[in-house]
């Protein structure tokens, strides 16, 4: 039941079965309204997944990325040998202090030559999820680039961004929001 | 699916106004009957809405049910009707009659009844429906329709006449005959996307992946959904054919994707981030760039179209704060329009153009505002909870938005014209976000 279609801007996507998929959904809402809110996994398709690139291959204890980590209700952001920085609000620029921070990872990366680096930018809960996917862009962006400036070559970095969506906390208090704009760093080998 | 609903629009009739109808064939007309009444949200009127009566086949009642639940529920949405408790009908209306002179108007006067709907039902191999509206005060029917379907589509058919009942009161078609999508995180942690009717019924999970799923939108014929999807662990754009159940993943050289919208003639503006720079390009539907809209050194995001012509509002913080702005696909200079706040997103083009909805942060969290397009005239339609994602009914009366308040986040809907809000669109558990409302489905 799988049909594909190519689209020319680009690669080639699918979803079987849609109407009989229809029932099966039906029946997971159904067991999902009798388990209540539980946090159980619910085993749909794509369960274990995990795209090409970074992520999952985590070093020094790192779990992956942060939505590698959501998705098995881990604690995001623990492990790895580099550590987040942080920014004020709807801001990007790197910090003083935290670009300190940006050193110590670059010495990191230099002494593991072969390592990469995945740069995630994440927002706090504020304003509409599309800004701040484009601001946590912006965030992991401004880290890329004040690590070529310290002699991390470009090709060993890449970003992405969660925007407001992998949250370490969810108060609504300013403690809690300077948590969560952040980049956080993933590295593979 | 919706196509093969057999509507019979050839055979429709428009039973109009009494004094119309009769008109229209060369009787004399009353000059004493007044006109068709225009009522405003303002005043909420009494509705009565009968049990339909079973002409031969519904003796279970199923189709009456499904019928008249729709309909009360679509009724109480719109704001414009109280919905007369059925405990307090007079009349039995499987042995009277449905049309004028069959059935005692002092029955539902009594009740203080403004307007009443009753009509029949044929259920056989197709179900058959003859609905009528009529003015209680006036002892005169306003309009009637007749549906011919099968069963599983007899909401949309209570859906219809809801539409065409409000066009008959207030002179503006409803907004029920259209489907809702929207991004919930019911049953998990995980946001997944759903479409249902706007007043919830017939609900289907779109995406069933343990990801993030986020910003569906419609095409204007509503058979095209649009999402961003991080399912291979890095986001793309995600086309659904709603028909043939198919997907094609939108991916142009462009960064990485931010989020799009449907153009009113089938084409995508779509947000991609590159070097840490949001911009907004336009692209034909499978995902070719067909030009660049916006080129600066910013965040250019939340493309929202307007169905008529060529403008799109977006948001941008090129000024240092993100703010509202309009220009067309023509790649006229971008004219911004909010300069109130330091926090404006996610406009919405009304169904005429000549308005945009935004969210704006203001005391005490985010608020939904409404301004006309040219930046004038700026209003403030929310005031509690945290409120985000305004989007317009295709009759442009009413916003729908999410909003966190009492505990959950919900999708609600409330008048453009005054904020009033008139009903809750989704329900349980979960947080539900990220609301697109289609056009008419059918047209």
């Amino acid at each position: 039941m799988i049909r594909t279609q190519r689209g020319r801007g680009g690669l080639v996507a699918e979803a079987g079965g849609w109407r009989h998929a229809a029932a099966a959904v039906a029946i997971l809402i159904a067991a999902l309204a009798l388990a209540g809110c539980s946090s159980q996994k619910t085993g749909g398709p794509g369960e274990g997944q995990q795209g090409s690139g970074l992520g999952e291959n985590g070093l020094n204890g790192s779990g992956g990325s942060s939505l590698a980590q959501f998705q098995k209700s881990g604690t995001l952001g623990a492990g790895g040998p580099l550590t987040d920085i942080h920014f004020d609000y709807n801001d990007y620029t790197v910090r003083q202090q935290d670009g300190e921070i940006l050193k110590t990872n670059a010495d990191w990366l230099q002494k593991n030559a072969t390592a990469r680096a995945q740069i995630e930018g994440h927002c706090d809960d504020r304003g509409s999820e599309e800004y701040n996917i484009a601001l946590g862009a912006k965030r992991a962006q401004a880290a890329k680039d004040y690590l070529e400036t310290l002699g991390i070559s470009a090709d060993r970095l890449s970003t992405i961004s969660y925007g407001k969506e992998l949250p370490l906390c969810t108060e609504e208090t300013d403690d809690c929001w300077q948590q969560n704009r952040r980049d956080h760093f993933v590295v593979s080998q | 699916m919706l196509t093969r609903m057999m509507l019979a629009v050839a055979g429709l009739w428009m039973l109009m106004a009494g004094a119309t109808a009769m008109a229209q064939t060369g009787g004399s007309v009353p000059s004493t009957l007044p006109p068709i009444r225009i009522v405003g949200a303002e005043r909420v009127s009494p509705i009565a809405v009968a049990d339909l009566k079973n002409l031969s086949g519904d003796d279970d009642h199923q189709v009456s049910k499904v019928f008249t639940a729709t309909l009360v529920r679509d009724l109480k949405l719109s704001g414009y009707f109280s919905v007369i408790d059925p405990h307090a009908y007079i009349e039995d209306s499987q042995t009277s009659g449905y049309d004028v002179g069959q059935f005692n108007f002092g029955d539902w006067s009594s009740l203080n009844a403004e307007f009443l709907v009753k009509g029949a039902v044929t259920r056989g191999a197709k179900v058959s429906l003859e609905i009528m509206l009529f003015d209680v005060g006036q002892q005169r029917r306003m309009m009637g329709r007749k549906y011919v379907g099968s069963s599983h589509e007899v909401g949309e058919m209570a859906r219809r006449f809801a539409d065409a009942l409000m066009e008959s009161v207030t002179g503006t078609r409803g907004p029920f005959a259209t489907k809702l999508a929207f991004v919930s995180t019911r049953g998990g942690r995980f946001k997944e996307v759903y479409t249902s009717w706007l007043d919830g019924g017939s609900l289907f999970r779109v995406t069933d992946n343990p990801t993030i799923n986020l910003f569906p939108r419609f095409n204007k014929a509503a058979d095209r959904l649009l999402y961003l999807s991080y399912k291979t662990m890095s986001p793309a754009l995600y086309l659904v054919d709603l028909g043939r159940g198919v997907e094609t993943r939108i991916e142009p050289p462009l960064g990485m994707p931010v989020g799009a919208a449907f153009t009113s003639g089938g084409r995508i503006i779509g947000a991609f981030s590159r070097a840490g720079q949001t911009n907004l390009y336009l692209l034909d539907e499978s995902g070719g760039e067909l030009k660049a809209l916006t080129d600066e050194h910013a965040i250019n995001v939340n493309p929202s179209p307007c169905v008529n012509g060529d403008a799109f509002a977006f948001a941008s913080d090129r000024s240092g704060t993100p703010q509202i702005y309009v220009m067309d696909l023509g790649g006229d200079d971008a004219q911004r329009i909010t300069y109130k706040g330091d926090y404006n997103t996610a406009p919405a083009f009304s169904p005429d153009c000549k308005k945009i909805a935004y969210e704006g942060r203001g005391e005490g969290g985010f608020q939904i505002f409404v301004t006309n397009a040219d930046g004038s005239g700026t209003r403030q339609l929310t005031q509690e909870g945290s409120n985000e994602g305004p989007v317009w009914s295709p009759d442009g009366r009413y916003i729908a938005f999410s909003s966190r308040r009492e505990g959950g986040t919900r999708i609600y809907m409330m008048l453009a014209a005054d904020g009033k809000i008139t009903g809750s669109l989704t329900e349980g558990d979960g947080d539900d976000t990220n609301p697109a409302w289609s056009w008419w489905i059918g047209g």
